[in-house]
């Protein structure tokens, strides 16, 4: 590691920096990885909408029916379509990063495959999301 | 040697990614889809007084909260990744800004269920 220089004084070395500028489209797979990092501004947007709801709910009856209306406009809806696709990328890549971030998992005296670690997340996401949606589908208010 | 804070926003990062892979897809399509267009689930789920009964009781904050907010320290860490691969922020002040701008709203979903 060279030494840090100061902001607004040069070393006097004169080392070669390769410049950062528009480094995302160098490659594509820093491309691949703008697109998933990218997915949580949208992650934070709809915990924004649900964090609005949830303070119009203890507002009162035409608070929350001012919200729902909301969540009925044309706009809302297609914002929510861009959605499901968004976290259903987050899903994906979460689980096929996931084995990268875990230390070794043996299993029966082998090393369990990257890909199988990817595959039961998957599964798990499929069964989860699947699970809660048959649940609310059968509450009946 | 100073202790680090950083492993508790890598927690919440990661508690929050987990929840969003697990859960997100199927909580997306009830309140922005199902529910507002009557799609699959009862368009009833999201009346008023069913949400008040729901947030009226434990599990129900506790759901509540944990999605809101974890969501957001999720986000948050990869907002403030995100501006410092693109060379903007990065500093201190930018992580003060981020990570205030997610414990306020930690602390407001809480003081909202409270009232509930």
């Amino acid at each position: 590691m060279s030494a840090r220089i100061e902001p607004g004084r040069t070393d006097p070395r004169r080392p070669w920096r390769r410049s950062m500028r528009g480094w995302w489209h160098r490659n594509p797979y820093y491309l691949r990885y703008l697109a998933m990092e990218a997915t949580s501004i949208l992650i934070a947007l709809y915990a924004l909408i649900l964090l609005l709801g949830l303070w119009r709910l203890t507002e009162g009856e035409a608070a929350w029916a001012a919200w729902l209306a909301m969540l009925k406009s044309p706009v809302s809806l297609a914002l929510h379509a861009i959605l499901l696709p968004v976290f259903a990328f987050h899903s994906y890549s979460w689980f096929r990063i996931m084995p990268k971030t875990l230390p070794a998992i043996e299993w029966r005296g082998k090393r369990l495959k990257q890909t199988t670690i990817t595959a039961l997340g998957i599964a798990a996401a499929v069964a989860v999301n699947l699970a809660l949606l048959l649940l609310l589908a059968g509450v009946q208010p | 040697m100073k202790r680090s804070h950083e492993p508790v926003f890598w927690s919440l990062f990661g508690a929050g990614g987990i929840l969003a892979a697990l859960c997100g897809v199927a909580l997306v399509f009830v309140t922005g889809l199902g529910a507002p267009l009557g799609w699959i689930v009862s368009p009833r789920l999201m009346e008023f007084d069913t949400l008040r009964a729901f947030a009226g009781q434990g599990f129900g904050k506790l759901v509540i909260f944990a999605v809101i907010v974890l969501f957001l320290w999720h986000a948050t860490l990869r907002i403030l990744l995100l501006l410092h691969d693109f060379g903007l922020g990065g500093g201190r002040l930018t992580r003060w800004i981020g990570n205030g701008l997610a414990l306020l709203a930690t602390i407001f979903t809480a003081y909202l269920l409270l009232l509930l």
